[in-house]
């Protein structure tokens, strides 16, 4: 733990060694950080802010994803379905029943939680492969009941949602969303850094390293598979919350399997177990998308040449191309990266 | 009554190529332990591929056919090769994830390379419809049918006589005593990609000669998911017996249960049974019951 201290910083008690910032500097970086992201709106347009807010919005799903695989071992594909779950749940209660958001926003991860931990029963008997699979199931099956329940979800054509509103204030603008959604982001944030140094945090890490021996030594695996699928899924029903209320209109082409596949791609390119991890993950993934957004009619213009498959093609493949060079160079992710790199400025200019 | 016959008869056809694609997917499982879950990309590409070298180069059918078998060779060497050797004694969920990876390229590459995503194969098989009592079925099922049968006897009859056969099998039940026996693994992972490789070859042309070339191959691809976990991971006689179950009950629960459920009912029927698998034998029809120690 206390490898990456700055020299001449030393704990004298347990709260100091646990504290999660240990130095004035620390909290000092924080407040700066803060400080800059609450007062972004004023030099953000509004594109670099919507960026901001999906980002922000990633940042929570795949927070919930790696609290399942990242620290709990337990592999899903399904996540773009469990956040269907949340955005669909909140969006029809708001939208048909007149719910508040925040009811809305709370009911649909408990929506997405529950559905998670019936799709996560068999991760009592089976694991690896097999759970990928069945969570592959559940991605296809909830995609599908989303566009043939018509009555409910409004099927293949898609759902309008009401903006999201508390008490008197209505998030309507990208400015007013975006401090909505990074509040939910910092507080999400905070409670996922902690759950990994509670006891369930770590009951989750002994499951992940080998379950057959976390169970010898008395953790309740079916308790804690299960509460790790509901805290996964949970985050991605907020996350499936807010992105509803965000883009104001949806119908299951935003969460497609893809999408899945993309979200693993992200902790793993982040870091798996790692707080850190998601936020980079999301931030360099979605980045990514604006580049390539920008960037391919550019070359499309160029270069006439090129085939016409060119702008939808590759986007998957570059994505492909990096979570493969992220697994076999670097599968510790960019949060081991930030790592080394804290340690050697802070041992600068000593080479050990 | 045709209709059941009708219904049968495409279920079990279906489902024969299902355990085609299925059985790529045990050979490279049990010999090296990688779940390729990019299985339904794969399918779409050599389909594609079929599809450039019959129609856009317009090439004979048999050099055609030469041609996309020696691409799913080079293809299935390649992956081994590039992706998995580096991954060899990962865990699972590095080399699950890693052909997530793959998937995902794969999937680019076909939009890049085809963007027009739909489009028919040239007819490969003779058109008239044969009549089977009072059912009509168009021949490409019989041929699909067969072709599957006769790949089957084939590889069984590989794996039971020839030299490089029985390494593949030794390697699948234990790769440490086929190493002490000086027999290069690496050698027996990559054949298996090759093999794996020709079989979702075969199958997606199969597949797409019956149905047209669609972002659907995907999704049969992840229908032949189901098969292996019915039929059991590690089992080859499980794929070829789970499969024209899991295709007759596509077939038949997508004639009954539309009119009384919702259209497309037949979509998803394979996804409901791995989970029921999933809840009451997780290790399917003839898989091996893992026991495990710490």
């Amino acid at each position: 733990m206390n490898v990456d201290l700055p020299a001449g910083v030393r704990n004298f008690s347990y709260a100091q060694d646990m504290a999660i910032f240990r130095t004035k500097a620390h909290s000092a970086w924080l407040v700066i950080a803060l400080v800059f992201l609450f007062t972004a709106p004023l030099y953000w347009g509004d594109h670099w802010l919507s960026v901001a807010n999906l980002i922000g919005i990633t940042i929570i799903a795949v927070t919930g994803l790696n609290i399942l695989v990242g620290y709990c071992g337990q592999l899903s594909i399904g996540h773009a379905g469990f956040i269907a779950v949340g955005a669909y749940t909140s969006a029809v209660l708001t939208g048909r029943f007149g719910f508040p958001f925040l009811a809305g926003l709370i009911l649909g991860g408990l929506a997405a939680g529950l559905v998670g931990i019936v799709f996560g029963i068999p991760s009592l008997r089976v694991k690896g492969f097999y759970l990928a699979i069945s969570t592959i199931a559940a991605q296809f099956i909830i995609i599908f009941v989303i566009n043939h329940w018509t009555s409910v979800t409004g099927g293949f054509v898609g759902i309008s949602v009401p903006p999201a509103s508390i008490g008197k204030i209505m998030f309507t603008s990208q400015t007013s969303q975006f401090y909505l959604i990074m509040t939910v982001t910092a507080i999400v944030i905070y409670l996922a850094k902690n759950l990994a140094r509670t006891r369930v945090g770590r009951a989750f890490v002994a499951i992940r390293d080998n379950d057959l021996a976390a169970e010898v030594m008395g953790i309740n695996l079916f308790h804690y598979k299960l509460t790790a699928f509901f805290i996964g899924c949970f985050l991605a029903g907020i996350a499936g919350s807010l992105l509803a209320h965000w883009t104001g209109f949806m119908n299951a082409e935003n969460f497609t399997f893809m999408d899945s596949i993309l979200y693993i791609g992200m902790i793993i390119i982040g870091g798996l177990g790692t707080t850190i991890g998601p936020i980079f993950g999301a931030v360099f993934i979605r980045m990514l998308q604006q580049g390539i957004t920008f960037i391919s009619p550019i070359l499309e213009s160029a270069f006439p040449s090129l085939a016409a498959g060119f702008t939808t093609g590759i986007g998957p493949m570059v994505f492909g191309l990096i979570i493969i060079l992220f697994l076999i160079v670097e599968p510790r992710g960019l949060a081991h990266r930030w790592s080394l790199f804290k340690a050697s400025y802070r041992l600068w200019p000593f080479s050990y | 009554m045709p209709d059941i016959i009708q219904l049968v008869v495409t279920g079990v056809t279906v489902g024969l190529v299902y355990s085609l694609i299925a059985l790529g997917f045990v050979l490279v499982w049990k010999s090296s332990g990688v779940a390729n879950l990019a299985l339904g990309q794969l399918l779409l590409l050599f389909s594609w591929f079929t599809y450039a070298m019959l129609v856009q180069k317009g090439f004979p059918l048999w050099l055609g056919l030469v041609l996309v078998i020696l691409f799913a060779l080079a293809l299935g060497w390649i992956i081994e090769r590039v992706i998995l050797r580096p991954l060899i004694a990962q865990p699972i969920l590095s080399l699950i994830t890693v052909t997530l990876g793959l998937a995902y390229f794969i999937q680019g590459v076909v939009s890049f390379v085809w963007p027009k995503s739909v489009a028919a194969l040239p007819h490969i098989f003779p058109e008239e419809p044969v009549r089977i009592g009072a059912a009509v079925v168009s021949q490409e099922y019989l041929w699909a049918t067969g072709i599957s049968v006769l790949l089957f006897v084939l590889l069984s009859m590989y794996f039971k006589y020839t030299r490089t056969g029985i390494v593949m099998r030794a390697t699948a039940d234990d790769q440490m005593a086929v190493q002490a026996c000086g027999i290069p693994v690496t050698k027996v992972f990559s054949l298996s990609w090759m093999l794996a490789c020709v079989l979702a070859a075969v199958g997606g042309i199969l597949i797409s000669s019956i149905g047209g070339i669609t972002f659907g191959l995907v999704e049969a691809g992840l229908k032949a998911f189901s098969v292996v976990i019915l039929g059991g991971l590690d089992s080859f006689l499980g794929a070829i017996i789970a499969g024209p179950l899991i295709g007759l009950a596509e077939s038949l629960g997508g004639g009954y249960l539309t009119p009384l459920t919702w259209p497309g009912i037949k979509e998803i029927i394979p996804f409901v049974i791995i989970l029921i698998v999933m809840f009451v034998r997780p290790y399917g029809l003839f898989g091996e019951r893992r026991i495990e120690r710490i």
